[in-house]
């Protein structure tokens, strides 16, 4: 029985902490997803810029300084190529994050929506964050090497410009939802 | 006649006295309109209150009789009780038709497996298994709100304070029930003599401040209804895109997976 009210306990906190997390993250939801946020955002990928961090992390440049003799200035490479290769990480991060915003805001906008393509997102979200970890993980411990990174841009980029259209029209449509709210109930409205 | 104790007594009477604070608040702030199913459910639940009140003070407290009328008034709570969350839910949800689509089948899902279980649990013995069951119900209705919660959390939907209230003090009460109902059955069965005493008074201090809490979350007014967006391209919107995203996101997965496989670059 003492087992039971543990277990029972354990879950009981469990849905209480939930509840408080889901009724108290207005604030953080207020600064970042708000449909004006999310529509934004949408058609602004960072691998756009790959070019110019692919040409930054060129392997020639560590083959000339290692010929030349320039270890520390090689280590100095290596170091500065780690931190670049972390940010960017970090940006294709926020450019996924951008996608699953906007593939939330056309969600909310639809008559209708498919479970499972939800559940493959969803899927996919917990999928990218483990793979994420586990690379940011491997790229501080100075394991991984360089990657090839233009596929990843045209995975983000090339979907962009798609978005950017069909948000225009989604966007009015939000407008036009907001505009249903009365002025004094909106003041009252926070984000769960 | 054995009596309720003067501690349950007491707490009855605020109880009650709180349900007549809510009440007077919803009907001053016109808020009866926007929740009928709510206010259905608070006036069952004083009105219960002063029946079961009646009945253990009338009848010998613990008797078949007395406690077959209490526990069939509370099945009927049960019912309101649900209706209430569902009608709360649906107002919230009810501007985004796809999302809500989705919302009702969880909460059934999420309600109809957990009490499911709960209910096979239960056993055969009448007075244990009525126990059981009120505490399946009420996780049932604990699990199938939070779901809803965290459906709604996802999608970024805004939720007025007055609807936050009313959610989050039906699940904080479920889970206080399951609780106190699972505390009580351990001191039941480790033979304490104040087990009733404590298990009454636990589950009505819930619901008191519960109570209170809605009375003072619905001093302001609850929203206008939104009505949802006529749905004119966002139809074949979703359906064309969602795909889309769905796989570039699954190819930026694929590629995040070989990120540290070395890889030639050469041309």
């Amino acid at each position: 029985m003492s087992l039971t009210l543990t277990l029972l306990g354990a879950l009981v906190a469990l849905l209480l902490l939930l509840l408080a997390w889901t009724l108290h993250s207005s604030k953080k939801l207020d600064a970042k997803g708000t449909f004006p946020n999310a529509l934004e955002s949408v058609g602004r990928a960072h691998v756009e810029f790959l070019p110019q961090i692919r040409q930054a992390l060129a392997e020639e440049d560590e083959q000339f300084l290692s010929r030349a003799g320039a270890h520390l200035l090689c280590r100095r490479l290596q170091r500065e190529r780690k931190q670049i290769a972390l940010s960017y990480l970090k940006a294709l991060r926020e450019d996924f994050d951008s996608l699953l915003r906007m593939a939330k805001v056309i969600a909310t906008l639809s008559p209708e929506l498919g479970v499972g393509q939800e559940l493959e997102r969803l899927r996919l979200s917990i999928a990218f964050l483990w793979k994420y970890q586990l690379v940011q993980v491997a790229l501080y411990a100075g394991y991984a090497t360089m990657p090839r990174m233009a596929a990843l841009s045209n995975s983000i980029s090339g979907l962009s410009l798609r978005l950017e259209e069909a948000v225009k029209a989604m966007g009015e449509r939000a407008a036009l939802a907001a505009e249903m709210i009365s002025p004094s109930d909106r003041s009252r409205v926070h984000f769960s | 006649m054995e009596r309720l104790p003067l501690l349950v007594r007491w707490t009855w009477g605020v109880s009650v006295a709180a349900q007549l604070v809510l009440f007077a608040v919803l009907l001053v702030r016109g808020n009866f309109r926007r929740v009928p199913i709510f206010i259905s459910y608070v006036v069952a639940n004083f009105m219960q209150a002063v029946f079961v009140y009646m009945i253990y003070n009338r009848m010998r407290f613990g008797t078949l009789n007395s406690v077959v009328l209490a526990w069939s008034s509370q099945a009927c709570i049960e019912i309101l009780r649900a209706a209430a969350i569902t009608e709360v839910l649906r107002l919230l949800l009810k501007p985004y038709q796809g999302i809500w689509g989705l919302g009702w089948r969880l909460l059934a899902g999420a309600f109809g497996l957990v009490l499911a279980v709960a209910l096979i649990a239960a056993g055969h013995d009448f007075s244990w298994a009525l126990a059981l069951a009120d505490r399946g119900i009420h996780l049932a209705f604990g699990i199938a709100v939070v779901a809803c919660l965290l459906l709604v959390h996802h999608y970024s939907i805004p939720i007025h304070s007055g609807y936050k209230a009313l959610l989050g003090g039906f699940c904080f009460y479920s889970c206080s029930i399951v609780l106190a109902n699972a505390l009580g059955g351990l001191l039941f069965v480790q033979g304490n003599a104040h087990f009733q005493t404590i298990w009454q008074s636990a589950t009505m201090i819930a619901f008191v401040a519960v109570v209170l809490v809605w009375a003072t979350a619905l001093r302001l007014p609850l929203p206008q209804r939104i009505q949802p967006v006529e749905p004119q391209q966002a139809d074949t919107t979703y359906w064309e895109l969602s795909p889309q995203i769905n796989g570039r996101l699954r190819e930026l997965n694929d590629q995040l997976g070989r990120f540290w496989k070395p890889e030639v670059t050469r041309h």
